[in-house]
């Protein structure tokens, strides 16, 4: 039971991640239609941000315990790189042919990579042993750090929050009517420059937050978003472009798949996901949830 | 009002020959010679590339501070180490444009083994820092006569299989994580030879072969914990080691294991006593800053590396030094009457040559093949600093732990004189 335990744990801590880079990936395709290949790299951005943060915090003799405090705020502060990137760059090719805006931000991906490498140099950075700080929690006999079970929470507020977001609010509202129709919300008056600079920073945001978030447990490597970026298209392939629902139930399918066929056959783990993802392409095409925005 | 381009560069070329132009004019009483290099400083191996280049930088800075080479200065000219292809032809522009007199440098394998030939065919002796002509466990260009390779990959896994018999004796089940590429798999299938011809009577129980660049291991960590294996073994050797530590650490997998982490010493600052134990066994490859016994060479390189860089150096370094040094004096040593030597008078120079290295003597085999030692040890947090270091050190020798010439790995292993 404790092995069965550790294993799905593992599989949705790593979903938890995958969820917020897909996430950031189906709100920008929602609503912009553009397929942002450099969800990856805000992430990464994240990631060395927030160890920036740490260590500042650390240095200027915050307590260790509350470390998340700066970790998050590094996370969600750092998503202002979005709107640079949709204003400075994006907005001058959504007319353009789709091609244009992969190879947009494909760009974005290589100039990122090099930006990190410029400031914070070649070798792994990391936030210490700070991961360890919360201790681990025992569930049915499994130990599991609790820093993982902080990452699963956060993950779920920050889903629940986009689902509030998305139907609950004026903005969530306006995001959902541009995603259906856009040509009719711009008619109705809504000012397509403003919605598109807060969804992609949106978009942005969840990705430089999944980074920071996941960095004390691990170590910020300048080419971790280009691992994590294919996945996440098994995520939203699986889960259908452009629905958070979909990111949702598709980070999890990925995440305790990859667990599962890492401890049972391992050199299955990347078949297996893709199996799935084929399958998915060849019977629903859509995706389990595809076709809506929210 | 703005600066022009050319009010700039005149200003510039002003200020360079106030700052620096008499030593300049000293060193260049003779024409430079040039040393090519090639250097990873992107993706996953770039801090190995960058601790190369910053070894040959030390050297070539030491070299002109000294009178350069036969009185020439060096001046070293960089070139990405990138795919294969460009590599390859980033090589050829050095000797065929740039006119080096040596390249030095080349760290993955992929790379080298296509760099090879082209340097046997260009007639340039190129002396590789890392990655060697093997392909698996088997050597592609046994025999050149350009190419000066460095240490074969697999020798840090042997050594650790050799001190796993020393340190580890009761283990009865082992558990391997190494990347899926062919450094991993032949790490752990070189390390179970060793431990099966020292007649310990261990079973794999779980084999795992992540892929270079994964940052998430807590799903690799939950089917080792399941399989309780006596012993846990790895080759990573980038932030993965790191990362790998770290998520161990967070369920206490080494409470209950041995580990054994060959390789890990290439990022042995990012393993903070935080998270990785006491009584690991690790291994720092070809140099271990921290030695006790180093020379006072080694000790003054690792002083000024962290003046410079604030990090204590890894290997990759004196991989580095030894290739620019070893060049340096063949060339000296084939020079007759004071004229600088012809290339092939310097790879016959280089053949047998032992100079002293960083980390000690190291020298060249007949079959150009760097023969130097390999630091390992039992991990320690008695130390001044934040991370741990070994104690004790144990240094094995190329001569025991690496194939010799016309062998093949596998079975000269078994072939072994208990």
């Amino acid at each position: 039971m404790s092995a069965l335990v550790s294993i799905l744990m593992g599989g949705v801590f790593h979903a938890s991640i995958l969820f917020l880079v897909a996430a950031g990936l189906q709100v920008v395709f929602g609503v912009q239609k553009v397929f942002n290949l450099a969800c990856g790299s805000f992430y990464a951005l994240g990631a060395y941000f927030g160890v920036s943060a740490v260590q500042w915090y650390v240095a200027a003799g915050g307590p260790p315990a509350f470390f998340i405090v700066p970790l998050i705020a590094a996370g969600a502060l750092i998503g202002v790189t979005g709107v640079i990137v949709e204003r400075g760059l994006l907005s001058f090719v959504y007319e353009r042919d789709e091609t244009f805006q992969l190879l947009l931000t494909f760009a974005v991906v290589l100039m990122m990579e090099d930006a990190i490498r410029l400031t914070w140099g070649t070798a792994p950075v990391s936030t210490s042993g700070l991961y360890l700080v919360y201790g681990q929690a025992r569930l049915a006999g499994a130990a599991v750090p609790v820093y993982n079970l902080i990452v699963i929470a956060a993950s779920l507020v920050i889903a629940l929050g986009i689902g509030w977001l998305l139907t609950r609010t004026a903005f969530g509202r306006i995001i959902r009517a541009t995603a259906d129709n856009r040509e009719m919300a711009e008619a109705l008056g809504v000012d397509m420059r403003r919605v598109y600079a807060k969804v992609f920073t949106l978009g942005t945001a969840l990705g430089t937050l999944g980074g920071a978030l996941v960095i004390p447990a691990t170590a910020a490597m300048s080419e971790m978003g280009v691992e994590l970026i294919v996945e996440a298209f098994a995520v939203v392939v699986i889960g259908g472009l452009g629905s958070m629902r979909g990111a949702f139930v598709g980070a999890l399918v990925v995440g305790i798949l990859r667990a599962v066929a890492i401890s049972v056959y391992p050199e299955l783990e990347m078949l297996i996901i893709y199996l799935i993802v084929i399958t998915v392409l060849v019977f629903r095409p859509r995706g389990l949830f595809g076709g809506a925005a929210a | 009002m703005g600066t022009s381009r050319r009010t700039f560069l005149r200003g510039a070329t002003a200020a360079s020959a106030i700052a620096g132009f008499p030593r300049v004019a000293r060193a260049q009483a003779k024409t430079p010679v040039k040393v090519g290099v090639v250097a990873i400083r992107a993706g996953i191996a770039a801090p190995v590339g960058t601790a190369g280049l910053r070894g040959t930088e030390w050297w070539a800075e030491r070299v002109n501070k000294a009178g350069g080479i036969l009185g020439r200065p060096v001046q070293l000219v960089v070139e990405e180490e990138s795919n294969p292809k460009d590599t390859v032809e980033r090589y050829r522009k050095l000797i065929l444009q740039e006119k080096v007199e040596v390249v030095l440098g080349g760290i993955s394998t992929g790379v080298t083994l296509a760099l090879a030939p082209v340097a046997e065919d260009l007639g340039t002796p190129w002396l590789s820092w890392d990655g060697t002509t093997q392909k698996g466990v088997e050597e592609t260009m046994p025999k050149t006569k350009w190419s000066f390779r460095s240490v074969d990959n697999e020798v840090e896994a042997i050594a650790g299989g050799l001190l796993t018999a020393k340190y580890f004796k009761g283990v009865r089940t082992i558990a391997g994580i190494n990347n899926d590429y062919s450094y991993g798999h032949d790490c752990w299938q070189s390390y179970q030879a060793v431990l099966k011809k020292l007649g310990m009577d261990v079973r794999p129980v779980v084999e795992l072969f992540p892929k270079l660049g994964v940052t998430d291991f807590t799903s690799h960590i939950a089917t080792i914990q399941q399989a309780k294996p006596d012993l846990l073994m790895t080759s990573f050797w980038s932030g993965d080691a790191t990362i790998l530590m770290k998520q161990a650490a967070g369920v206490g997998l080494f409470k209950s294991m041995k580990g054994v982490f060959t390789t890990a010493g290439g990022v042995h600052d990012s393993l903070k006593k935080e998270f990785t134990p006491e009584g690991l066994l690790l291994g720092y490859n070809t140099m271990y800053f921290d030695d006790p016994k180093g020379s006072a060479l080694l000790k003054q390189f690792v002083r000024e590396y962290k003046t410079k860089y604030n990090e204590y150096p890894p290997y990759e370094c004196d991989h580095a030094y030894f290739c620019a040094e070893s060049w340096k004096t063949a060339v000296e040593k084939a020079a007759k009457g004071g004229q600088w030597p012809g290339k092939a008078d310097v790879v016959k120079a280089l053949e047998g040559l032992e100079v002293e290295s960083l980390s000690g003597k190291r020298s060249w085999r007949e079959d150009h093949v760097m023969m130097c030692n390999f630091y390992q040890g039992i991990t320690t947090h008695k130390n001044s600093y934040d991370f741990v270091t070994i104690d004790p050190i144990e240094v094995i020798s190329t001569k025991q732990a690496m194939k010799p010439a016309g062998t093949k790995l596998l079975e000269w292993i078994a072939g072994w004189k208990m």
